[in-house]
């Protein structure tokens, strides 16, 4: 029972980051049905900032996430105008190119600047260990799952309670409707880029002592993500909180009762088996097309 | 369509004309050494010491006169870490680039590629300072008695897994050993060996344990591992995933002794794992912290002069160097033809390495692996140093900067 | 301009200078890298298929090629020690073939859940399955040899004849010039038309009875057959494989590959790979800035260049290769043709008959419990204010939506319309709307396209080349000749369908719904937009059908032509039918007046 707690809480742990970082889907998703292809490469900006900031430049934790945030946001918007306005057509799915492509330029200018090399960046709150008998956390960990209940709450406030929030879900339902009610559907479209890439900045701020700072520190949590995201179905935030949670849990559980190698696999195959039966996603509602 | 066709050809035309045209004019005065590794990519530091290792040992004999006269000159080619670059580069070194010699690559799988099409094709000798497959020396051409030109200065597979496994059993005398490999790179590999030797010693792993580039937290694999009632714990893996390890053991307060083949080998790995690094041992060619040989103590500190850090991969950095430098006493004996400087490899009586000072023949026509299991060592990461571990009758011990001698507990590998 | 002569010489010249590429330069490097051109092109022709002419994103090529070559180099292995296998070198033939055939399966079932669903899919699960598939090539090292992957594998040889490098180049070379010409037959052909179709519009393409995600999972297996090819041709030159060649970054230069030599074009893939695989051998330095390079690649191609260095040079695509163009039936036959064979049907006086229809959206009832009956050669308007649920009506009965209630049935026996190509299949064709032609073909090709029901092209037609194909083609050429000339397009066959005007769009849609030889022509609004003459010309138009005997369904705002030419008129407004009758009736019905009054003066929309 011990050994199950213990790598159920690392599982969970684990799986806090997968939905972090998956919910960036969602929302370009909903707004525009496109994806940033490449929201892994993203998060890694967001754990290079936070190395430059916060250990290279000596600011402290406060400091690091605002100045971090405000790049995201000058990247989410240049981005947006690069890879996907100009490419942003009805049925064109070119934009999975454009995003990938952007993702290159990350990959290969964190390579030039931060070097090949993981960089470690020490924990938010030092070294030590939360240990409540025989179990024990790094608090990195608890802010890890912390935090992911909080952007999630913040979400769900932001989408039902705030009115930018009820036009972000005016323009998913139907953008034309939307801009014939007067909502500008440009905007939204570049707002709801920026904030995934500000939410991508910061799940990377978050996890960086986790993982270390390195060029391809987001590309396989990208992967996972997007396959968390799927299984939950594209269009429901809280579905992906609750399925990238179960994912982590279940590959510790994969972990610690058979053997490491299979995880991944059977995560794949459960993704594809989840599009075959379920494809608008296991908390999704299927949506309508109109011709 | 149709103008196209026509254009078409003189695009083509454009991209082959420079490839078929052969470069390199006015060679012949100097001595050209290929090197093919990764210099890109997250192998580079591999790829990146072996060059500097090169430069190094070139630029110290070349500012000697060089081989009789003729100074060395070095012609590099990244590879990726990608066995089918590592075959074109070593075609293009031989055969447009005309280097006599060259040194090998940073991937064993690209290296055991190359091997065959080397002793086939190209005949130009390759000594390999990285790679660990033990069947890139061992390799057809080895297995028929015929020539074969590749050599290697540096740890190769079976022998790294035999020593590990023979240290911990017989030096340090654990019953049950666990492994805990990485699912990719030559963690793969050295799994096998590690199941291998402990088999032919009569024992089994009490738990075989894996994780992969992704994982970041190991609670399952240590937890099990320890259930398993392993009194210490193999790996194979390179320095950021066991920064992870380390730091996972460290959550978990678990003490059981922690050693690793050379992929840690590296100050990369207590940038990675910190303070919780301590204690654990890797095996390797080199230690280069604690008292060091004053021809070692130089390069070091030209090293530092020169790049302003540590060397990345100091068992690589040093054979690339001990490389050159062999190449050049066996050069300047037989002269520049491929196939001579491959006998003249077989028949050097004596050579004083950095690495290794080697007393006996480096290699023999039947042995083209210079390092033997008995030339391996043990070291101690100890305070962000990789000490060397000695042994005595009272067991093993390393000797610390400040030249004491700090005995080892066996049970956690701490010092006393 | 280059003369004709010379530019068919082009081809055999440059076959000829890759052909004396082996004999006049030394060494073994030169060859090895063309070598590696030609596999690298060989799938980048299939990539090509799928992303170029499909509009597919495939980011896991890499993965299918190491199926290829990983089969192809454990059965040959196996297979050598056959004495007689590997005597004859049918060992390493029959592994090539087992790898083809393994990549194409594993294509199979990557495409069909992936692309049930549109958008982006199918991209990210090809990523995931390389990225999986890289991992069982790392872990079951029993069998797949792990990171060192499987050495010695077998030369192909012929009888006592061992392929060589040299004599391998030309094994090489001639698998290129073959995928070259399987994808110019391919994309030339009654096939390709069926591929840029769907990559053009997949609503209009199922709306003539294309099967959209059948013909997409199609290309896919043959996309990944041909990266199986890459993988083959790939184990047997290097006699090595292992997992570092299979990596995304591999499935990610392919798709560059495409993109920066021209997708959609039948050269683009072979310059792509030509470039993309040579360019680092001459740029050592740029090693450093490789994935900067690349994305840069990326992004200036798809924003200046979006057909990569082919569209540069100008080259443009027709499925109509040189077909001897016989003499044009005159216009009146084409309604022969669409006249309706009555003599096996059943008697009936209703051809469709629509029963309790309901179909909700949400909380929102779009249609409710609506009935109509539709009688051979007789023309039935619906009409109604904006948003009353007519293009609904439209969209349940061409298998756009399924009803949530009620039935549909076609001469007296329910239809189960699941699909709009099914739907299509029963002989019901309509119009849009908002027109939806297949913008970059031309006119005659838009309704060529539209054969499916009664000519559906076959894979080996188009690839053989077989006279079959070729005659059916042929029909296909007339008959649209035909139909086009019948609708009033006659002088525009081979105008790309972009360039009509507008009211020529709207005819050259109702010609494309002819061709599907519909019993039941469903028309979305076809006056929109059109003038006083052109409103005439559609009024006689839709006559002449109904003298076909072809029943019809018309979707209309413009209410003099729906006085005109409507036999029987139903009106709904709020998704119920509010009056029915004939037309003279309907205009003096108070509810209507009601209801389009309100609608006319703005104040009674929702």
């Amino acid at each position: 029972m011990e050994f199950f707690l213990h790598i159920l809480i690392s599982g969970i742990a684990t799986g806090a980051i997968y939905s972090l970082i998956a919910v960036g889907y969602s929302i370009t998703f909903s707004t525009m049905q496109i994806l940033n292809f490449a929201l892994g490469m993203w998060v890694m900006i967001g754990g290079m900032l936070t190395l430059t900031f916060n250990v290279m430049f000596g600011l402290d934790l406060a400091v690091t996430l605002l100045a971090l945030i405000v790049v995201m946001i000058l990247l989410g918007i240049v981005g947006e105008r690069v890879s996907v306005h100009p490419f942003f057509r009805a049925g064109s799915d070119v934009w999975v190119m454009s995003t990938l492509a952007v993702g290159f330029l990350f990959i290969n200018v964190a390579e030039l600047i931060w070097g090949r090399n993981p960089e470690p960046v020490p924990p938010f709150f030092g070294d030590g260990i939360i240990a409540v008998g025989a179990f024990a956390i790094f608090p990195q960990q608890l802010l890890v799952i912390v935090s992911a209940l909080v952007i999630f709450l913040a979400l769900h406030l932001f989408y039902y309670r705030t009115l930018l929030g009820k036009a972000f879900r005016a323009t998913a339902h139907s953008s034309e409707v939307t801009s014939l009610m007067g909502i500008n559907t440009r905007l939204i479209c570049v707002l709801s880029y920026v904030i995934t890439s500000v939410l991508a900045g910061v799940a990377g701020f978050i996890i960086v002592p986790i993982t270390f700072a390195e060029a391809q520190m987001g590309t396989v949590l990208g992967l996972k993500a997007f396959a968390i995201a799927i299984i939950a179905g594209l269009g429901a935030p809280r579905g992906i909180l609750v399925c990238g949670i179960a994912y982590g849990a279940l590959e510790g559980l994969a972990s610690g009762y058979f053997y490491t190698g299979i995880r991944d696999i059977l995560g794949f195959s459960l993704m594809i088996l989840v599009l075959f039966l379920r494809p608008e996603g296991l908390f999704g509602t299927p949506s309508s097309e109109r011709a | 369509m149709r103008y196209f066709k026509t254009r078409a050809a003189i695009i083509l035309a454009a991209v082959a004309v420079p490839l078929a045209a052969a470069p390199g004019a006015g060679m012949a005065d100097t001595v050209r050494i290929g090197i093919s590794a990764a210099l890109t990519g997250p192998a580079a530091f591999v790829g990146v010491s072996i060059r500097r290792g090169a430069e190094m040992a070139t630029d110290a004999i070349n500012a000697k006169g060089g081989i009789g006269g003729k100074k060395i000159e070095l012609v590099i080619r990244d590879d990726e870490h990608n066995p089918v670059k590592t075959v074109a580069n070593h075609r293009e070194l031989v055969e447009r680039e005309k280097v006599v010699a060259m040194l090998g690559t940073t991937n064993s799988a690209a290296m055991l590629a190359t091997a065959p099409i080397i002793n086939d094709e190209l005949k130009v000798p390759v000594v390999c300072p990285a790679t660990d497959a033990t069947k890139i020396t061992e390799n057809k051409a080895w297995e028929q008695k015929k020539d074969n030109y590749v050599f290697r200065l540096g740890m190769f597979g079976r022998g790294q897994a035999n020593f590990l496994i023979n240290t911990l059993v017989k030096k340090f005398g654990y019953k049950k050993v666990g492994l805990l490999t990485w699912t990719a790179g030559w963690g793969v590999t050295g799994r096998g060996e590690l199941n291998r030797r402990l088999k032919e010693l009569g024992m089994k792993a009490v738990a075989d344990e894996t994780y992969d580039t992704a994982d970041t937290d190991m609670t399952p694999q240590l937890l099990k591992l320890k259930r398993a009632g392993a009194e210490v714990i193999v790996n194979y893996g390179l320095a950021r995933e066991n920064g992870f390890v380390a730091r996972t053991r460290q959550k978990l307060r678990d003490k059981t002794p922690y050693a690793s083949a050379w992929g840690i080998a590296a100050p990369a790995f207590w940038k990675a794992a910190g303070k919780a690094g301590e204690g654990i041992m890797t095996s390797t060619t080199i230690a280069m912290d604690g008292p060091q040989s004053p021809e070692r103590k130089a390069v070091i500190d030209e090293y530092t002069r020169r790049y302003k850090e540590k060397i990345e991969g100091p068992p690589f950095f040093f054979a690339a160097y001990d490389i050159v430098h062999l190449l050049a006493q066996v050069i300047g004996k037989v002269g520049t033809d491929p196939n001579a400087i491959r006998a003249g490899l077989e028949n050097v009586p004596e050579f004083k390495g950095l690495i290794h000072h080697f007393k006996r023949p480096v290699f023999t026509r039947q042995r083209h692996d210079a390092l033997t299991e008995e030339d391996m060592i043990l070291g101690r990461w100890t305070n962000g140093e990789l000490l060397q571990v000695m042994y005595d009758g009272s067991g093993p011990h390393v000797v610390t900067g400040d030249g004491k001698k700090r005995y080892i507990d066996t049970k956690t590998l701490a010092l006393k | 301009m280059i003369p004709p002569a010379a530019v068919r010489a082009a081809w055999p010249l440059l076959l000829l200078l890759l052909a004396a590429m082996p004999l006049v330069t030394p060494g073994s490097y030169f060859q090895f890298m063309l070598i590696l051109v030609f596999i690298h092109a060989v799938v980048a022709i299939g990539l090509n298929i799928l992303t170029g002419y499909s509009g597919l994103f495939s980011l896991g090529h890499a993965a299918l090629m190491a199926m290829g070559a990983y089969t192809s180099a454990l059965v040959s292995k196996g297979l050598a020690a056959v004495p007689v296998l590997a005597a004859t070198g049918f060992h390493v033939w029959i592994g090539m073939i087992a790898g083809t055939v393994a990549a194409a399966a594993f294509g199979a079932v990557l495409a069909a859940p992936s692309l049930r669903l549109k958008g982006p899919y199918l991209a990210m699960v090809t990523v995931a399955f390389g990225w999986v598939v890289w991992k069982i090539l790392l872990e079951w090292v029993e069998v797949t040899g792990g990171e060192l992957g499987i050495t010695a594998i077998p030369k192909a040889n012929i009888g006592p004849l061992v392929l060589t490098t040299s004599y391998f180049y030309y094994f090489a070379l001639a698998a290129v010039v073959l995928a070259m010409v399987f994808q110019r037959n391919l994309i030339r052909s009654a096939y390709g038309r069926r591929l840029l179709a769907v990559r053009h519009s997949e609503i209009a393409a199922a709306s003539v009875g294309i099967n959209v995600y059948g013909v997409k999972v199609k290309v896919f297996v043959i996309s990944a057959a041909l990266a199986g090819v890459g993988g083959a041709l790939f184990a047997h030159q290097q006699n090595f494989v292992n997992p570092d060649n299979f990596q995304f970054f591999s499935s990610v230069f392919f798709l560059l590959a495409v993109l920066f030599g021209g997708a959609g074009t039948l050269i683009g893939p072979v310059i792509g790979a030509a470039v993309l695989t040579l360019l680092p051998e001459l740029l050592h330095g740029f090693d450093r800035i490789r994935l900067i390079v690349y994305g840069v690649f990326i992004l200036a191609t798809l924003y200046f260049q979006p057909n990569g260095v082919a569209g540069f040079l100008r080259l443009k695509v027709t499925t109509l290769p040189g077909l001897r163009r016989e003499e044009t039936p005159a216009p009146a036959a084409a309604i022969e043709g669409l006249r309706l064979d009555r003599s096996a049907a059943p008697e009936t006086d209703a051809l469709l008959e629509v029963r309790s229809l309901t179909k909700t959206f949400g909380g929102l009832t779009a249609l409710k419990d609506v009935s109509l009956k539709l009688a051979p050669g007789r023309v039935h308007a619906v009409i109604g204010p904006n948003g009353a649920g007519k293009t609904t009506l439209i969209n349940l009965l061409s298998g756009f939506y399924r009803p949530d209630a009620g039935e549909i049935r076609i001469e007296g026996r329910p239809a189960d319309i699941r699909s709009m190509h099914g739907a299509a299949g029963l002989g019901i064709a309509r119009t849009f709307q908002t027109i939806k032609l297949f913008g970059d073909l031309t006119v005659i090709e838009n309704v060529m396209v539209a054969f499916e029901r009664h000519a559906a092209p076959r894979l080996w037609d188009s690839v053989g080349r077989t006279a079959r194909g070729q005659r059916e083609e042929g029909r296909r050429m007339r008959e649209a000749e035909a139909l086009i000339a019948f609708v009033g397009l006659g002088d525009y066959g081979m105008t790309p369908a972009s360039a009509l005007s507008y009211g020529h769009r709207r005819l050259l849609e109702i010609a494309r719904a002819l061709a599907v030889r519909p019993r039941i022509l469903l028309l979305d609004e076809p006056a929109a937009g059109l003038v006083a003459e052109e409103i005439d010309a559609l009024r006689r138009l839709i006559r002449s059908l109904c003298e076909a005997g072809i029943a019809i369904i018309l979707v209309e705002h413009r209410m003099e032509l729906v006085t005109a030419i409507s036999d029987e008129v139903t009106v709904i407004d709020y998704g119920e039918i509010i009056a029915h009758g004939e037309p003279g009736a309907i205009q003096r019905d108070r509810r209507v007046i009601e209801a389009y009054l309100g609608s006319a003066n703005g104040n009674a929309q929702d």
